[in-house]
């Protein structure tokens, strides 16, 4: 076997469309950014003496030698894979990188190079010109394709920004090679707008072409990541089926296929079992899921093993979730729980001595802790007079219950009338709920309502007047509904005015900040992913995810051991399949091991 | 009548009317590079029709005011019809009538009975009078037409030659035309050859940059499945095109005479004159083709294309070689002032390629 030296290839920001495609997409999963192998590997033989064919007549080597001409590895490597493509016995011509004399005529390098650098509009004036002073003169069609191609993907990745699906696939129709491996992205948009048109089969029969035609393994994972969101649980489990057998290529693991559906499996019955619509889980479902979550450590995953098994009465399996959640991650959320299942179980000792880390510090281990003490006359937090002993109200939010919690304040309100510090609590079950627009009009409501009773400071307060309590803890309430809406721009506009105090405002910032860097890795904008990650440092730390955001915008800027430091220092404090990923990636790639 | 639309819809948003232009002369140094010449014939009807005594051009189709842009269009078909008295006569109208601003530009609009109606300067407008002025200059040896042309133009790069995303544009007047930090441009204001003979002129240079953003600026501004450039565009800040919100959001009466002033600076690459040809095939066959198509979303108007645009898309259709073809009926007995004007215009712009006799 001849030696060879394998290059990787990435970055395909530069130009949409060019052949190279990198694959690299974030999660839309807890705001972290899951980045994926690299894209096209293609294996080019320099070795001496490896006697390779001179190429047949047909097969086209202007844009090689143009790429080879300007030291474009990556669009040379592509390049290479596609002419492969067209004629498999087609080797690379050796004399690659000696200098060529230039064909008489016109020299197109001006030309390719705006296209390289993503100039087309300029690539056309540039070309218009030349066609002008050089009448006799045609440009190459290679590069008139390269051209064509860059334009229509282009206007396709516009349209799908705009969310005009019709537009997408109508586009799509007059370029039917938008829909390949080697268009990935376009592709990908392509399947996306049949799946907000509803028009599931033609979606299918994409996602169905890419997992079994793309080589490489991440790709095809990427691909079902993409698919989950319009298909059904069965359509994915099929895709995923066909993603590890189709067409294998050497070298390519596609057991990551399998575990990515695991993953959304795992994700579809956490969030089946945490919504509590859907019925119980089936047992098998359950073991599955119980399996996984115990595997991963998965503190977050535990608690919604908790909370269903609660909801259930099951308080024994409830209380052991609990204490595996507090165990993997202690937080108040899995204290809270605790307590109640000890409760259920009426180890009430148990249920205090769970509250101690908490009590006095956490307003839910508070909530949870009058629920099981039902202390008529002993007053938890001071100032609101004496509780009269656990309302529906209390007795809802101690369980979880949101639904109840709305229907107990349309109780009350309707009773005595929904007042400020109501219309808040309803804006926090329904932020629990997942209802973010409702969330922020009662948060509205909440701050009228304050305005209307003790809002004489707030009234005509600049933004430097302290706002009063209410108010402000609306204003907070309804500035996270809004950004759980994906109310990002108009949020940002708003911010500086709002009635927040500096920690709140410090916090929605930060949000937006993390939010807005999640974007710019998605459009590839991956100095504008670092430069607002270091402005979201300035508010407040980095958390884990956000680090490994970093480390990705690091790694496609290529600054590699910027990037391997980062996935290291992160691995070290506690490693993870994301920061362990992070770390290999990098350092196969800075020293070009791939094999 | 179309054009009047076009009017209103200027007016009512407060902004200044696009007016085109195009123009010829006697020698004029484009594309293939022969003087292009009317015939004189076509010149006294047109004189019959459109040129009042006093030397004013009427735009019939819009209540028989006069505009910059008219008088342009007249002085640059007197040229190419080698008739100087005429020149002077539109010339001297347009000196003493429209330009009363005191920074050397030109009013835009005149209208009978009430005199100069809007004091703001239309550039395309300015931009054909110069042109008209340099050609003449040349054609006539008259030194005091030069002079005449090179204040005028400095006066543009002066006032409506503006940096913006790293393009040199023109503003489409003096006044009202930035938004935010966004500029409104009219594609059809490029009057290409024109900007090619400012560029000769001492200090020039800057129109040569004008003219190469220009080509960049309409490989931007292609919209809808036809790829056709609006008539008014909003580059922003980055760089980015769209259809400028304020306006019809369409292709229509200003943007067709992008092929023309393409055409008539040699410019022949097939992909700028594609969208056009592609529009003319559109109506092709036994529909007329439409006169405006709405932008990105592609509606097209029932009123078809005057006879003066049609001249237009068998030239574009010439060019880009898309195989199709356009047939012209002769300008009728009322045709108006805008669809006679292309219709000449885009006769002398075929014989400075070259392709018309």
């Amino acid at each position: 076997m001849t030696p060879t030296r394998t290059f990787l290839l990435l970055l395909a920001a530069a130009v949409a469309g060019a052949p190279s495609a990198g694959a690299q997409t974030p999660s839309g999963q807890n705001g972290g950014a899951r980045a994926l192998a690299p894209g096209v590997t293609v294996d080019v033989n320099p070795a001496p003496g490896s006697g390779s064919a001179t190429a047949p007549a047909k097969i086209d080597e202007t844009a090689l030698r143009h790429y080879a001409r300007t030291g474009d590895v990556e669009r040379l490597e592509a390049e290479i894979a596609r002419l492969r493509a067209l004629d498999p016995a087609w080797e690379p011509p050796k004399d690659l990188f000696t200098p060529q004399a230039q064909a008489p005529g016109v020299d197109e390098t001006p030309f390719w190079k705006l296209v390289s650098e993503g100039k087309v509009p300029q690539a056309r004036a540039a070309i218009a010109e030349q066609r002008r002073q050089s009448p006799s003169w045609q440009p190459s069609a290679k590069l008139l394709q390269e051209l064509d191609v860059a334009e229509d993907t282009a206007r396709l990745r516009q349209a799908s920004d705009a969310r005009l699906w019709q537009e997408v696939t109508e586009i799509a129709g007059t370029r039917p090679d938008a829909v390949s491996c080697a268009r990935l992205d376009s592709a990908w948009r392509v399947a996306e707008a049949y799946g907000e048109l509803k028009q599931t089969d033609r979606a299918l029969a994409i996602y169905r072409t890419l997992v079994s035609q793309c080589p490489k393994a991440g790709e095809r994972r990427d691909t079902l990541y993409k698919a989950s969101r319009y298909l059904s649980p069965e359509q994915v489990r099929e895709l995923a089926a066909l993603a590890t057998t189709a067409n294998p290529a050497a070298g390519e693991d596609y057991t990551v296929v399998g575990r990515a559906q695991a993953d959304l499996e795992t994700g579809r019955l956490l969030e089946r079992a945490g919504s509590g619509k859907g019925g119980a889980l089936s047992p098998d479902d359950l073991a599955r899921l119980e399996a996984t979550v115990r595997d991963r450590r998965d503190a977050d995953g535990a608690l919604t093993l908790g909370w269903y098994f609660q909801q259930r009465k099951q308080h024994r399996p409830a209380q052991e979730w609990f204490a595996l959640s507090n165990q993997w991650a202690p937080s108040d959320r899995a204290a809270e729980g605790l307590i109640l299942a000890h409760a259920g179980l009426g180890e009430k000792d148990k249920a205090l001595e769970a509250a101690k880390p908490w009590r006095g510090r956490s307003p839910r281990v508070d909530k949870a802790v009058l629920a099981v003490e039902r202390p008529a006359g002993r007053g938890g937090r001071g100032g609101d007079g004496p509780p009269p002993g656990p309302s529906p109200l209390d007795q809802a939010l101690a369980k979880r219950d949101y639904s109840a919690c709305l229907t107990a304040i349309q109780r009350m309100a309707a009773k005595s009338g929904m007042t400020a510090a109501l219309a808040q609590q309803r804006g926090w079950c329904l932020i629990e709920l997942g209802r973010p627009s409702e969330a922020e009009a009662a948060f509205a409501e909440a701050q009228a309502l304050g305005g209307k009773t003790g809002g004489k400071t707030a009234a005509k307060g600049s933004g430097a007047a302290p706002a009063g309590k209410t108010e402000e803890e609306a204003a907070y309430g309804q500035a996270l509904a809004r950004l759980a809406a994906g109310d990002m721009a108009a949020l940002a506009h708003d911010l500086p005015a709002l009635p927040l105090s500096p920690r709140h405002r410090a916090e929605i910032r930060a949000s937006l900040l993390a939010a807005e860097a999640n974007r710019a890795l998605e459009d590839k904008r991956y100095h504008d992913v670092l430069r607002l990650l270091d402005a979201r440092k300035e508010v407040e730390p980095e958390p884990r995810n956000l680090g490994i955001l970093r480390g990705w915008a690091l790694y496609n800027l290529h600054r590699l051991t910027d990037a391997y430091d980062q996935f290291k220092s992160i691995d070290d404090r506690l490693s993870t399949p994301e920061s362990r990923e992070g770390v290999t990636i990098t350092r196969k790639t800075i020293y070009h091991d791939w094999q | 009548m179309k054009r009047r639309d076009l009017l209103r819809a200027g007016l009512a948003a407060g902004l200044l009317p696009a007016w085109g232009s195009g123009a010829l002369a006697a020698a004029v140094r484009a594309g293939a590079g022969r003087p292009a010449r009317l015939d004189p014939a076509a010149w006294r009807a047109y004189i019959r029709r459109f040129v009042l005594p006093e030397g004013r051009v009427a735009d019939t189709g819009n209540k028989g005011i006069s505009h910059s842009e008219g008088q342009g269009y007249g002085m640059l078909l007197a040229v190419a019809a080698d008739d100087r008295a005429t020149f002077d006569s539109l010339w001297g109208w347009t000196r003493t009538t429209l330009m009363v601003r005191g920074d050397g530009l030109t009013a835009w609009r005149w209208v009978p009975g009430e005199g100069v109606s809007d004091r703001n300067n239309a550039s395309d407008g300015d931009i054909l009078i110069a042109w008209a002025l340099l050609t003449a200059a040349e054609a006539w040896r008259v030194e005091e037409y030069r002079t005449a042309a090179v204040t005028l133009v400095q006066a543009l790069a002066a006032a409506v030659v503006v940096e913006q995303a790293g393009m040199t544009v023109l503003l489409p007047g003096r006044d009202g035309f930035r938004r935010g930090t966004g500029v409104v441009v009219n594609p059809s204001y490029w009057v290409f050859p024109a900007l090619r003979a400012f560029a000769a002129v001492p200090g020039g240079a800057v129109w040569k940059r004008v003219a190469d953003s220009g080509l960049v600026l309409l490989a931007k501004a292609r919209f809808g499945t036809l790829q056709l450039p609006p008539d008014w565009a909003l580059l922003d800040a980055g760089g980015a095109v769209a259809p400028a919100e304020g306006f019809r959001k369409q292709y229509g009466y200003d943007a067709v005479r992008v092929p023309l002033y393409l055409a008539w600076d040699g410019y022949d690459d097939p992909y700028y004159f594609r969208p056009f040809a592609a529009l003319a095939a559109r109506g092709g066959g036994d529909g007329p083709v439409p006169a405006t198509v709405s932008l990105p979303g592609g509606v097209t108007a029932q009123v078809p294309a005057s006879v003066g645009m049609l001249a237009v898309y068998r030239l574009a259709c010439r060019l880009a070689a898309a195989g199709n073809t356009v047939t012209v009926p002769p300008p009728g007995p009322d045709e108006d002032y805008y669809s006679t004007t292309l219709f000449h215009l885009a006769a002398l712009a075929g014989q400075s390629l070259g392709i018309e006799p």
